[in-house]
């Protein structure tokens, strides 16, 4: 059969070139993939400094001079995002195309900046302060709020070693007020309608977290180290298992 | 990236709590402002949710009704090529009016990539059944600028309209094949050796193409695999042609007559 003449006949005119459009099109998305991947590890490097200032809490250091170091890396992290919102605006409406490159990372500096916040204010941060804080504008490069809610439980992952560490340095107050957060922040994530997917399954975790507080909570409470007045006037009633 | 929060109850709590003379009514205030939040998350994942499931109904509906455009065509033969044609056309055109129109108006004002997942299968589906009608009926391969023209009318012109993506159509093109090597064969075995070839050429000329753009395409593993397929039907093109080709002077002669019989061509090799 003549397939070489019949070959050309497909090949020249339009399936050519829309092939040739579509090289140029996925190379032309590909480098910016690239670039973004280029900006999410920076981010990445930088949560992992953060990291490193945050676990000195483990070893009741002041809150403040922990705070200090570790603020310095969300400014760092507010130019990280700043320069990708930059790169996004070259290709409008396709924020979700790319999500999946700085999801993770994303996660991950929630929780930390979250947890930072909880030490110093002792409140929950919500959403729209991160995006303040890292100078983020919901109108061209926001924050997901399902990055959001999956940043807040990796942040609850973290309260039950700070707990433990907090009581064996003679802060024996710490339990209640952990647990009372903690409480909360469970109850209001009941008010969500999860699907079966990766937030689900880290607010699932989460009741573990609760658990273990309250197991601290129960050993300090019983030995009598915990201080009474202060705990039978806020506690008990609002208590309730996960 | 329509996610605007309040902030102004975070502000109360916070006060609240800097004041450490309001202990007992902090708690109850600090849960409440809490929950305030979690309303407006709750509400938005709601939103989402059920517009994802809208989404995934009307793909579905896409890829049945696409599915049953693509039969039809199938029963294509030498004697009743136009009257099928023209029953794949309007069936096409219901599916685009009637179901398309659907995915378009629920998608319209938002990030097409969000819900692409929700979406893909049935738009990769009607992209299968717009080419195959397209290669029935011109013998070219229908252009996602084509295709994405016809789709403009759908939507409403105050938004952006609704494009079809080039994975999508790539991956479209690929399902393709595998309905063009079940039409090679079918004519093959109707005698109508010719337009097999012409069937062969085109799809080795699509896979090529495709060899190029398959590697940079966004998540590849689907279309990875997707090619192996392709080249699968497109051996089995090739050996149904070789076999006609081989052993055509056992056959020819039958080829005028009325009943006409080729399960000599060892289609049971085909896997069909």
């Amino acid at each position: 059969m003549a397939a070489d003449a019949g070959d050309s006949s497909f090949s020249s005119s339009s399936m050519e070139k829309q092939f040739g459009g579509f090289l140029q099109q996925l190379e032309q998305s590909g480098n910016l993939r690239d670039k973004i991947r280029a900006v999410a590890a920076e981010i990445e490097s930088s949560t992992r400094v953060m990291h490193s200032c945050l676990l000195l809490v483990h070893e009741s250091r002041p809150i403040p001079e922990v705070a200090a170091k570790a603020e310095a890396q969300i400014e760092v992290m507010k130019g990280l995002y700043g320069r990708l919102a930059e790169i996004l605006r070259e290709c409008p409406g396709q924020y979700y195309r790319y999500h999946g490159d700085w999801r993770t990372e994303t996660q991950t500096a929630i929780s930390m900046i979250a947890f930072l916040h909880w030490l110093q204010m002792g409140n929950l941060l919500v959403h729209s302060e991160v995006e303040q804080k890292l100078g983020l504008d919901s109108s061209e490069f926001g924050l997901d709020i399902e990055d959001y809610l999956i940043g807040i439980c990796f942040m609850s992952n973290e309260l039950p070693r700070y707990v433990v560490n907090q009581v064996t340095a003679g802060d024996y107050d710490c339990p209640r007020k952990v647990l009372a957060f903690l409480t909360d922040l469970h109850a209001s994530f009941r008010i969500l309608n999860l699907r079966n997917d990766f937030l689900r399954k880290k607010f699932d975790g989460m009741k573990y977290d609760l658990r273990r507080v309250e197991e601290v909570y129960y050993d300090v409470k019983i030995r009598g180290l915990a201080p009474i007045g202060d705990s039978t006037a806020t506690k008990g009633p609002k208590h309730k298992h996960g | 990236m329509k996610t605007s929060l309040g902030k102004s109850t975070v502000a109360a709590e916070a006060h609240l709590l800097s004041n450490p003379t309001k202990k007992s009514r902090r708690m109850s205030t600090s849960a409440a402002a809490m929950s305030a939040t979690f309303d407006k998350y709750a509400h938005y994942l709601n939103t989402l949710n059920d517009k994802r499931e809208r989404v995934v109904k009307a793909s579905r509906d896409i890829t049945i009704n696409s599915k049953k455009v693509i039969f039809q065509v199938h029963r294509i033969s030498k004697y009743n090529r136009d009257e099928v044609l023209e029953k794949a056309e309007k069936d096409l055109a219901a599916v685009t009016d009637q179901h398309l129109s659907r995915l378009v108006k629920e998608l319209q004002g938002t990030d097409f990539w969000k819900l692409r997942r929700a979406y893909s299968p049935g738009v990769q589906e009607y992209v299968e059944a717009a080419t195959l009608y397209e290669f029935c009926k011109t013998g070219k391969l229908l252009n996602l600028e084509a295709i994405n023209a016809s789709l403009l009318p759908l939507s409403d012109p105050s938004f952006e309209p609704l494009q079809i993506n080039i994975l999508d159509y790539v991956l479209g093109v690929a399902d393709l094949t595998g309905e063009l090597m079940r039409l090679a064969i079918g004519r093959i075995s109707d005698g109508e050796l010719e337009y097999a070839e012409t069937i062969c050429r085109f799809v080795r000329e699509i896979y090529r193409k495709l060899t190029l753009v398959v590697p940079i395409m966004d998540e590849n593993y689907e279309m990875k695999k997707k090619m192996d397929t392709m080249l699968q039907s497109v051996v089995k093109i090739e050996n149904a042609c070789f076999s006609v080709h081989v052993r055509g002077s056992e056959y020819i002669p039958l080829l005028g007559c009325s009943d006409p019989n080729f399960s000599f061509l060892g289609a049971q090799e085909l896997e069909l």
